[in-house]
């Protein structure tokens, strides 16, 4: 009896989810290198009245996935010789706290204290040889050629690695626009790396605002569903006690 | 409901954004100043339903599963060390860095300190020092009846004494280059500190392979570019807007559960 109840429950917290996930797009709306996620939602069918019943399904919501947007973010000219940007498919390699691999879209490197190229948390980016970047006190002048070849006016210091998946929803967000899987990752033959540049997170705000309006007015529908559902059993309840 | 949270740290990270603007606006005419730039991440995710579980005894894998990111936070400010623009003072006692490295001062307590702001005074003593009054290292003295000072490329400081043909050298002023000038600590007054994350200071003399070359009457500008600081705020601000609609949308979810 209560299932119109049940269903419209199953609504409202799968909308609440999907507000959490728009809420949180918005909060990195400017955070480098993030990518933007959507909620999949599917319907839960199951027959109404048991095996025997009459076969009128009644589907239930499901919130079954989150989907990432792997759309590249727009691109910003920065002016700093450590931003990178990556045109096309790729991803850094970057030397987790473990030893294990992350992988970042967010080219905002900077030197630590040795000279080592690493991200803004401090991990080591690592070259096609599975090494950081060290620049030297005299390697003033770094250029970063298309391919991810870092060169000073001392020569080459090596070719960063830039890899891709078959399946990037096998990459996890782990903080910190980095990436873990224990997918294998291929190497891309052709990178297009720009130097000076940072990409942006791919979020469109409007898009987003549009649909929190939108998650909001859906929300306060099914809350109207809720409303009559219940003034209809409460009149039912009046009928029959009278 | 995360949605409050969540939108609660976006608006604290944009507020963080407006101030480190604001506060590059301000030193736009600070000579040496560094502009500053926020660096923002995603915060952890909570796991609802964890992808790579088991769908059934099929063994199916769940492709992707829901993950709930739980907002945003500043995960650093950082200095952009590009080179500022060089303005003529006309100033004997100016000077410019043009390429990497800072002179270095003494403090009050004997430490060295880093600037990029080469306005440097005489002291009471003929000693050069910065306008705090602090020393430039090595620690220069002109003598007081030196006509002219001339300060050349390479850190050289000449004097032109009365009755004198030849200059005579005094000193020569030396730069410190830092593995990652990013590190550095900010204290104020145009100074920053060594840190364990800089790396050592490395001294050498302008113009050394790694050094930068001095520039004397000319001072370095603060790099910050007003359009691009203009555009960030504005971003900023709109960005601040939408997380606060955010919080209320959610507000506005809650009370239709509350008021019923």
């Amino acid at each position: 009896m209560e299932t119109t109840l049940l269903v419209a429950l199953s609504r409202q917290g799968a909308l609440r989810r999907q507000m959490d996930v728009v809420a949180n797009n918005l909060a990195n709306m400017n955070t480098n290198g993030f990518k933007a996620e959507r909620m999949l939602f599917t319907d839960h069918v199951v027959r109404s009245g048991g095996p025997a019943g009459p076969a009128a399904p009644i589907a239930f919501v499901r919130d079954i996935a989150t989907v990432r947007d792997d759309a590249q973010g727009r691109t910003e000219p920065t002016g700093n010789p450590l931003d990178l940007a990556i045109q096309g498919d790729g991803y850094f390699v970057v030397e987790g706290p473990n030893g294990d691999l992350l992988y970042s879209r967010n080219g905002r490197l900077q030197l630590d204290g040795e000279g080592r190229l690493v991200t803004s948390e401090g991990a080591a980016v690592l070259t096609a040889a599975d090494a950081p970047v060290f620049l030297g006190e005299t390697d003033t002048d770094v250029v970063v050629a298309r391919d991810g070849t870092i060169s000073s006016q001392n020569g080459d210091l090596g070719r960063l690695r830039i890899v891709a998946f078959d399946a990037s929803a096998a990459l996890l967000p782990a903080g910190g626009a980095l990436f873990s899987t224990d997918a294998q990752p291929v190497d891309v033959t052709a990178p297009v790396v720009e130097q000076g540049m940072l990409e942006r997170s791919n979020v469109e705000p409007i898009l987003e605002m549009e649909k929190m309006i939108r998650v909001q007015r859906a929300y306060a529908s099914v809350r109207d569903l809720i409303n009559r559902e219940d003034d209809r059993l409460k009149q039912m309840l009046q009928v029959y006690a009278a | 409901m995360r949605a409050l949270s969540i939108a609660a740290t976006g608006m604290l990270a944009q507020q963080r954004n407006v101030e480190v603007v604001s506060n590059n606006l301000a030193n736009m005419n600070t000579t040496g100043y560094l502009r500053r730039r926020p660096e923002f991440h995603d915060l952890l995710y909570q796991n609802l339903r964890r992808p790579g579980s088991t769908a059934s005894d099929s063994g199916g894998v769940v492709p992707s599963g829901v993950q709930l990111g739980l907002g945003v936070k500043l995960a650093a400010v950082y200095r952009i060390h590009t080179q500022g623009n060089v303005a003529a003072t006309e100033n004997t006692f100016d000077l410019a860095i043009q390429g990497k490295g800072f002179f270095q001062v003494e403090r009050p307590d004997g430490e060295a300190a880093y600037t990029r702001d080469g306005t440097f005074q005489l002291n009471a003593d003929g000693e050069i020092v910065t306008h705090d009054g602090l020393v430039v290292l090595p620690g220069i003295t002109v003598p007081a009846d030196a006509i002219d000072v001339s300060i050349n490329q390479s850190g050289e400081v000449l004097v032109k004494q009365q009755g004198q043909v030849a200059l005579q050298n005094v000193g020569q002023i030396q730069l410190a280059t830092f593995a990652n000038e990013a590190g550095l600590e900010a204290i104020g007054s145009n100074l920053l500190l060594e840190t364990p994350a800089s790396g050592a200071a490395n001294v050498g003399n302008p113009q050394d392979p790694g050094f930068g070359s001095l520039l004397q009457g000319f001072l370095e500008t603060a790099n910050v570019n007003a359009v691009e600081e203009i555009t960030n705020l504005i971003s900023a601000q709109r960005a601040y807007e939408m997380n606060s609609k955010v919080i209320q949308t959610a507000d506005e979810m809650m009370s239709s559960l509350s008021n019923r």
